[in-house]
């Protein structure tokens, strides 16, 4: 994604044993959410136990990519050196997760197009051997 | 509850950075030392310290710096953020009350010019080249979905929660703009205040620079160097002191179903929970303690990270139906914030919202409303919330 305001310098996540596998799945862009094998319940970010039913037994299901902007925020200042403004942060609700939401931007549009409700689909933003970023476009 | 509140200590307010000559550790000592002082009380009676957000000046360093002759309660209301504010002086309270210790002193000090700069996000810092790297902390673990994305502070998080209630309320950035303006029309008056000196207009609330829309700059609170302090005791003692005291009526505290570190850090809090300011069962539980109703209060401090988020916690704590904030704040004669707030008196992280409280009860406000008897103080959002009814006695 040429055009994108973000640099290099943005902060990297922070991972543990229980969020990797999310991570592992997003550097094969492979948008997945954490499904509970014992109730179906669906939990982002990921954790040990399922909040429903408190079972640890989990597996990774893997999602069509698509969803709806649940809230999101033009930003007019720069907080980081290089990081181009106006930008979109975004909360999307994912289709098929059991209503997960995932903080991520919106790309590939104006930011004052952005509404609360608008159809959006992935798009990968490849950043380091082992980080992809999923990002949004409007679909 | 029997507890009181006896004592109340300040350090200078300044702008962030603003104070190079003593560092926060020693403005926690000072402020301390000062609260204690005007409760009439000896450093030697203390035998509980209280704090919140992570405050760095551990209780036990303090303990022995003061030479307590024991520390019997250290008390910590967890996570960063300014919902543990009312909770540090709720849990001394709790601690009083189930005679754990005598005498406690809840005390926040922040000098965020003497550290990194909260508002601001982590920068660059200690990565030096992008990719995953490990989580040292729950909360970073859960930060690593977020900030690779841009959400890397405050106010960008909590402008995605105001966008989502303008979107289903129809609340403006003017309505947001009315907190602004009052809560400055009351730092006017009150030397302490680091905005004291500035006059604001709605129309400089709406030319002020955008910061994350809906926020403009003068939406967000303060950032600052200062410390405060409230001593809370037994009624029974509170009665040896010299000073009027001020009954801790009703406390509460609590974390919604998922909430987690609220909306600062987890956009997957309940959707019925995601446009509000958390508050709303601690609210409950707390008016039914106290025995009161939203309109039985002669004045409220209500924690004001952003302009918006005091829209939400009247409505959470019942002054307003849920969308009706905005409409609300525009009409009500209720005095809020009436030390300036964290927007326009200094950002203590919520605990001079207490202070400004009990100083209305004794009626040394610089802004007193008339037979001011008891007080609303509420400390929240994207953290455990917890708020107090103060009353006199």
């Amino acid at each position: 994604m040429s055009e994108s305001p973000f640099p290099e310098t943005m902060p990297s996540p922070w991972v543990s044993a229980h969020t990797l596998p999310w991570w592992q799945a997003a550097a094969e862009h492979r948008l997945v959410v954490q499904t509970c094998r014992e109730c179906g319940a669906t939990r982002h970010p990921p954790a040990p136990r399922c909040w429903s039913c408190r079972a640890p037994a989990h597996e990774w299901t893997e999602l069509p990519g698509t969803g709806a902007v649940y809230t999101f925020t033009v930003v007019h200042k720069s907080f980081i050196p290089g990081l181009e403004v106006p930008h979109v942060v975004a909360a999307v609700e994912l289709d098929a997760s059991g209503n997960a939401r995932l903080v991520t931007n919106i790309v590939g549009c104006a930011p004052s197009d952005v509404t609360i409700g608008m159809r959006v689909a992935v798009t990968w933003d490849d950043i380091a051997p082992d980080l992809s970023l999923p990002r949004f476009v409007p679909a | 509850m029997t507890a009181c509140i006896v004592g109340i200590g300040e350090t200078r307010y300044a702008k962030w950075g603003g104070i190079k000559d003593a560092t926060e550790h020693e403005l926690a000592l000072d402020a301390i030392v000062a609260a204690v002082a005007d409760a009439g009380l000896e450093i030697d009676d203390v035998d509980g310290l209280s704090s919140f957000a992570d405050d760095r000046n551990g209780a036990i360093f303090l303990a022995a710096e003061l030479g307590l002759p024991e520390l019997k309660v250290a008390l910590m209301s967890w996570l960063p953020g300014g919902g543990g504010a009312c909770a540090s002086v709720a849990n001394a309270a709790m601690a009083i009350e189930s005679g754990q210790a005598d005498v406690v002193v809840a005390y926040r000090s922040l000098c965020q010019g003497q550290f990194h700069r909260f508002g601001q996000g982590p920068g660059a810092a200690g990565q030096a080249q992008p990719g995953l790297r490990r989580a040292h902390s729950l909360l970073e673990d859960q930060l690593g979905f977020t900030m690779p994305f841009g959400m890397l502070n405050p106010p960008i998080a909590y402008a995605m929660v105001l966008q989502r209630h303008m979107y289903l309320y129809g609340t403006t950035s003017e309505q947001m703009g009315n907190v602004a303006v009052r809560t400055r029309e009351y730092a006017r008056a009150n030397p302490r205040a680091v905005m004291g000196a500035a006059p604001m207009t709605l129309e400089d609330h709406q030319d002020s620079r955008m910061v994350a829309e809906p926020f403009h700059l003068y939406d967000c609170c303060l950032e600052t160097d200062g410390a405060c302090a409230v001593v809370v005791t037994s009624s029974q003692r509170a009665a040896d002191t010299p000073v009027t005291p001020v009954r801790v009526l009703a406390a509460a505290q609590g974390s919604p179903h998922r909430f987690g570190h609220g909306q600062y850090v987890n956009v997957n809090v309940d959707d019925d929970l995601y446009a509000s300011g958390g508050s709303r069962a601690v609210a409950q539980r707390l008016w039914a303690k106290a025995g009161l109703a939203p309109g039985d209060v002669d004045a409220a401090m209500i924690y004001d990270h952003f302009t918006g988020l005091v829209l939400l916690h009247a409505e959470d704590f019942g002054f307003c139906g849920r969308g009706e904030g905005g409409p609300w704040f525009a009409e009500t004669t209720l005095p809020i914030n009436t030390h300036g707030g964290s927007l326009s008196e200094a950002y203590i992280h919520g605990l001079n919202h207490v202070v400004e409280a009990v100083r209305q009860i004794r009626g040394t406000s610089t802004s007193q409303v008339r037979d001011c008897e008891t007080v609303l103080v509420t400390s929240a959002a994207g953290v455990p919330a917890s708020a107090l009814v103060l009353a006199s006695t």
